[in-house]
């Protein structure tokens, strides 16, 4: 079995997990859709070298965009949720477009600022968005014989487009278009020379980490019924970029870690203490001093100390992980 | 006349985004770390000037401690933290600075409350300038004048001293200028200090104009982004020309489209990175 498969067999024990171990079905929700999130941003900053401080700019359109369809028009649940991918994908092009223009941290510093740039236009444009307020009483309608209303059944609903778009990203971090991305990550100037298309390439992963990060969006929106201005602002960009440090950049099983940990200890700590950002500031400090490849390095080691056996197994193998 | 005002208005909102993102540059310079901290020494620096008014010290004194106590506490960060990760790729800088970030924002709301307050400024300055129709608060006149000073006091500090000099040449090799003899760890260590310093005298220059609030650190540090994206990174010309533009564009804007206000300054970065990808005056 290679490791991409086992890797979508874990990500499969999670989505079926995660129900038999949590109280609440929306809890178990948002740590999905967080992880298709974090998925889409691993795909930009561990395959392609681009580190995004604006995934937050397309997970907030799609909650907005899913949103307005659904209060405006009579269009159906899944022709929203497409909008919210195809806008994500389009404002991910564009603002991927004008990022690119620069690199490193003057990229990094870009994208921040768009991220901006889209939470002012969201708080300016009150009678759109809702404003502070959000966008709210946003239904969640049935789609064709399923019913979504209970969370449960939402949250499976959500599970079953999670592991459809992990094996897509899974697909395309294995295609040779991935492949190409990694060459990019590792030397940029070699990939040019060859004769790749590098901003072409990276454009393109910017609309597919644009469209799932939509789509994400718009899943959270429907969850809570609610397309929230903390949706769009700069600590969604934030959280999201998090979540993928945390879980580690090698893989995408990896970003479900992360989401899953971030979701689910934020929770925990938020109930306890409501400073508990102040906790979780002192975490990424010690995650980048001791465990810079995230959780899932940790995951690894541990593997690698308990089974003595197959760290003769690497050594013979440098490169090769346990899993 | 409005618009008479609202242009003297932006070039005090243009000085303080200006020592902000110097801060910002400086540190990117010679340090080559991205510092996402820097909008939380402006939050610190807003709040400690507040803190120490409120409990009934000279505005004045205020003013200069305030930013002192941030430049220590950077110093110690740099020391105790920073120093250890300079040779991570960019992600980690980011990982901390962020890290850090957070821990000021919510330590402030510990401290302080989530509502955040007003500050007065001092009596001395608490009136109005008249010159014929135009009226103009003291308090605001005092932030341009003040900050045009610091700003060629500091033109002089990079160009004219030896400190200067060490820091101009570190920003292009600071193997060269360890060999030369010169303790690149102190050098750090100090423009850490001065870049977070600057942020800090921002926030607390700004608090008695705005008021101080626990979000207003990320505010900052995305202006401070759109100013060394237009102007340039490394470049005080840059960051000055940049700081006055967009403190300009946002006060005229308040104008004539008050909702938009803060909207157009990132349009405009948009629109510069279009046609100027380097940025104004920058090189590289």
């Amino acid at each position: 079995m290679n490791r991409s498969s086992l890797h979508f067999i874990l990500a499969a024990i999670v989505a079926v997990a995660l129900p038999l171990f949590m109280r609440s079905g929306t809890l178990a929700s948002e740590v999905l859709i967080y992880a298709m999130a974090a998925s889409a941003c691993n795909l930009l900053l561990g395959y392609t070298g681009l580190l995004s401080f604006g995934q937050g700019i397309f997970f907030g359109l799609g909650s907005y965009v899913v949103g307005l369809t659904l209060l405006h028009t009579p269009l159906p649940l899944g022709l929203a949720i497409l909008f919210s991918i195809v806008i994500g994908a389009l404002v991910a092009t564009g603002v991927g477009w004008l990022s690119i223009r620069r690199q490193g941290v003057y990229f990094v510093m870009l994208t921040l600022a768009f991220s901006q740039f889209f939470y002012f236009l969201a708080y300016t444009f009150k009678d759109i968005t809702g404003g502070d307020n959000g966008l709210l009483n946003i239904p969640r309608p049935d789609v064709g014989p399923l019913v979504l209303r209970s969370s449960w059944a939402y949250y499976a609903f959500i599970a079953i487009i999670f592991l459809l778009i992990f094996a897509t990203l899974q697909r395309v971090a294995s295609s040779t278009f991935g492949r190409t991305l990694l060459a990019i990550r590792d030397n940029e100037e070699r990939a040019r020379a060859i004769g790749f298309p590098v901003r072409t390439f990276k454009i393109t992963a910017f609309a597919i980490s644009g469209a799932v990060t939509g789509l994400a969006g718009a899943l959270h929106a429907l969850l809570i019924g609610v397309a929230p201005l903390s949706n769009i602002d700069y600590h969604m960009s934030e959280s999201i970029l998090i979540m993928t440090i945390i879980g580690g950049t090698g893989n995408l099983f990896a970003s479900v870690l992360g989401a899953g940990f971030y979701v689910i200890v934020s929770d925990l700590l938020s109930t306890i203490w409501p400073r508990w950002l102040l906790l979780l500031g002192g975490l990424l400090v010690v995650v980048a001093l001791f465990m810079q490849q995230g959780l899932w390095g940790l995951l690894e080691r541990i593997i690698l100390a308990l089974r003595p056996a197959s760290r003769t197994a690497a050594g013979k193998e440098p490169g090769r992980s346990p899993l | 006349m409005i618009y008479l005002f609202q242009l003297v208005n932006g070039i005090g909102l243009g000085m303080l985004y200006f020592l902000l993102a110097v801060g910002l540059s400086i540190i990117f310079g010679l340090l080559h770390f991205v510092n996402f901290a820097h909008g939380a020494f402006y939050l610190l620096g807003a709040y400690l000037a507040y803190d120490m008014i409120e409990r009934g010290l000279n505005f004045w004194a205020g003013l200069v401690l305030a930013p002192l106590v941030v430049a220590a506490l950077a110093a110690l960060t740099e020391i105790v933290l920073l120093r250890r990760i300079y040779h991570l790729p960019h992600t980690f800088h980011i990982l901390v600075t962020v890290g850090l970030a957070l821990m000021v924002q919510e330590l402030v709301i510990i401290l302080w409350g989530p509502v955040g307050g007003n500050v007065s400024p001092p009596e001395a300055l608490s009136g109005v300038v008249m010159l014929g129709d135009f009226i103009y608060p003291q308090y605001r006149l005092f932030v341009i004048v003040f900050t045009m000073v610091l700003a060629l006091g500091l033109w002089w500090l990079l160009e004219g001293t030896r400190l200067g000099a060490v820091v101009r040449a570190g920003s292009e090799s600071t193997d060269m200028v360890s060999l030369l003899g010169i303790d690149i760890l102190k050098v750090n260590t100090a423009v850490f200090a001065l870049g977070a310093g600057l942020a800090g005298l921002a926030g607390s220059l700004a608090a008695p104009i705005r008021g101080v609030e626990p979000f207003m650190g990320v505010e900052a540090l995305g202006i401070a982004f759109v100013v060394v994206v237009i102007g340039g990174m490394g470049s005080y010309t840059g960051a000055l020309v940049a700081g006055l533009l967009v403190g300009i564009v946002q006060s005229i804007m308040t104008t004539l489209w008050p909702e938009g206000a803060r909207l157009m300054i990132y349009l405009g970065m948009g629109l510069v990175i279009l046609t100027m990808p380097r940025g104004l005056l920058g090189r590289a």
